[in-house]
Parts: structure tokens; sequence; C-alpha cells
């Protein structure tokens, strides 16, 4: 699918504006212009999620032996990087595999451990903890943080698209990535929920079926 | 090096005048000659068009090319550019907002020597573009001219 991006145009003809004509605008003006590039910089992220989800929902898969483990800890890394010098107490149980699709595995675990690092911001330490339980005789992994968390009272809303539980300006988000979770986990026949309660953190569980 | 000349080849007219400022913020001042559909582009590097005097329009350093070009699109334009002595080694950035894994592959494999996605941010737009122009405009060893 094609995407052809108008909002570089947008913010750049933006940013123009505000180089050129700044002197003529008044305080009111120049809020108006910073609102209209910080909306543009949300409409890139929809419309690169939408893009995510669309793949997602059509991607064919190739069932092997996915290290799961080694996933997280890729993304961890690649999360602790953008996050330079926050406190994160990381606990990763070690070898873990599932049977799935490598491309959309990596996709689940960073929406869930991206959704984690985010929402355990201003927690010092913030604690990530991934791992395996086993629930009713099924093994079950699970992604927990010791953040924000959420009210349980909506529950089913959590996984639709463009659900927002938190008003924008605490954290930004498009409200996709847990559509593509839910996605995903379907795609490998699994079950996916969530605990939580507000701050006192959130724990996602998500089971993956080897057999279609 | 303002003997230089980039050719941009981009049908979108907001995109190329936000690519000429983008240029000249970053204080690149060599000749920028626009096409604005696949034909023109050929047209310029073949010396085929009517308005196109083969001895005039020398072979640019640099081609940017979009892939979503009208008349003949951008993938379509490198493949013809590759077949021809005269500008199979001709420098080409892919300059797009395509974001499909399949045109990165289809464009390497038809011999692009770099691809660059256009980001939403004009800033990081900004800074490619000054990477880029400093890259294959000063840095890079060009090929030797075509014979002939």
């Amino acid at each position: 699918m094609p995407s052809v991006l108008p909002l570089l145009g947008i913010s750049g003809w933006t940013q123009a504006l505000k180089e050129e004509y700044i002197e003529r605008l008044d305080e009111q003006g120049c809020v108006y212009l910073e609102r209209i590039l910080s909306e543009t910089g949300r409409m890139g992220q929809l419309i690169d999620d939408l893009l995510m989800l669309f793949r997602v929902s059509e991607a064919e898969m190739v069932r092997e032996e996915v290290d799961i483990s080694e996933l997280v800890e890729g993304v961890v890394d690649r999360l602790g990087k953008i996050g330079q010098g926050r406190q994160v107490e990381l606990s990763i149980q070690p070898g873990l595999k599932a049977i799935g699709g490598r491309y959309l595995l990596e996709i689940l675990l960073s929406n869930l451990l991206e959704n984690a690092w985010k929402f355990a911001r201003g927690r010092s330490p913030a604690c990530i903890e991934f791992g395996q339980t086993v629930i009713d005789e099924e093994p079950v992994f699970f992604t927990r943080d010791n953040g924000v968390g959420f009210d349980m009272q909506c529950p089913g809303k959590l996984f639709g698209a463009f659900q927002r539980l938190h008003v924008n300006s605490e954290f930004l988000g498009t409200g996709i990535g847990l559509s593509i979770v839910q996605h995903i986990v379907h795609h490998h026949n699994g079950r996916v929920w969530a605990d939580a309660a507000v701050d006192r953190g959130a724990t996602f569980y998500f089971t993956i079926q080897e057999e279609t | 090096m303002s003997s230089k000349i980039i050719l941009l080849a981009e049908g979108n007219v907001s995109d190329i005048e936000l690519t000429r400022r983008a240029l000249s913020k970053s204080h690149i001042t060599n000749e920028l000659v626009v096409v604005e559909d696949g034909q023109e582009a050929l047209d310029y590097l073949f010396g085929t068009g009517e308005q196109v005097d083969w001895k005039k329009s020398p072979l640019p350093t640099l081609v940017l090319l979009d892939l979503k070009l009208p008349k003949i699109d951008g993938l379509e334009v490198l493949r013809r550019i590759r077949q021809i002595p005269r500008t199979r080694r001709l420098p080409i950035v892919i300059l797009t907002s395509s974001r499909e894994e399949q045109d990165v592959a289809e464009s390497y494999g038809l011999g692009a020597n770099s691809y660059i996605r256009k980001t939403v941010d004009f800033s990081q737009f900004v800074n490619s573009i000054k990477q880029l122009g400093l890259y294959w405009l000063v840095i890079n060893e060009p090929p030797p001219p075509p014979r002939g």
C-alpha cells in the first residue's frame, strides 16, 4: 500500500511560516502554529501505526521456534538506547521459547514493552518484568510494570483501536498498539488479557498456541 | 562544487519547493534541475525531449528520484536509467515517502545507490538533505564520465 504523505508539506510550510513570519504573529498565533506542528507529528505516528496494523492483519506467518527471551532482550535494549538515563529495573526470564511467527511476535513484544516503558515513566525506579507463568495448567507469558496502571472497569475496550485510557497530554500514543497486540495473539490462536489498578501498575498476559 | 547539477524528479509541487528550501537551508547552492514526471526525467537524462538539447544538458552529479512519479513511475525510470550506458553509473538516491519494504528492495534491486524515507518532521528532512548533499556532492568520488 503506497503511503504518500502530505504531512511533510504541512509540517514544512508551518515551519516556514514560523521562521519567516513570526514577528507578524502575536503570542496566541505562535501557540496555534506549535499546535499544528505537534498534531502533524501525531498524525504521522497514527499513519505509521495504522500501516503496522494493516500489515499485521495481512501478514502470512511462517511458524518456527522463536526465542522469546532473546526478542525481549532486543526490544528492551532498543528502548534503553532511546530513553537514555532512565532508571529501569528489568527482570527478564531467560530461555523462554514459543512456536510462532518471529516478525509478528517481535511486534507484539515491542508494543507491550513500549507500553510498560511508557506508563512506568516517573517511577523511580521503574520496574519491568517479563516472564512465563502457569494459569489453569496453561503456560502464559506476561509483562508487568509498576507504572500508573489503569481502571479495570472497562477492560473490553482496552484492545479496541483508538481506545485510550489516559489523556494525551500525560502519555503520548495513538491507541492502536494494543489492537496490534490483540491481532497478533489471535493470529496465534491465543488469548490476551490484562490486570491492573490505578497507580498500581499493569500486567498483560498472553498465550500462544503451538497448533492452528 | 557549484558546477555539479542535482536533478530532482518529484511530482508534487509542495515537495519540490520543500526540497529547494531544505537545500538552501543546508547551504547547498548547486544548480537544481526539476522534472515533474518520469517522462521528463528520462527526456532530460537521455536528451530525448523536444526542449532538451543533449549538449546543453550535462549529466547531473546526483539524481533525487521520487517513486510516485506521474506518467512513468520512479522504479521504471530507474530501470531504464540503468539500461543505458550513458546513465548506468549515475548516482541515484531514492527520496520518497513510501514506507513499503518492497519498494526498498526493488529500488536496490534495480540499482539505486541509496534510499531515503521522507519524514514527517521538516527539520529531520532538512538534516537528511544536508547529509546526503554533503556525502554525494563532496565526499563521494563520482563515477568517471561516460564515453561517447
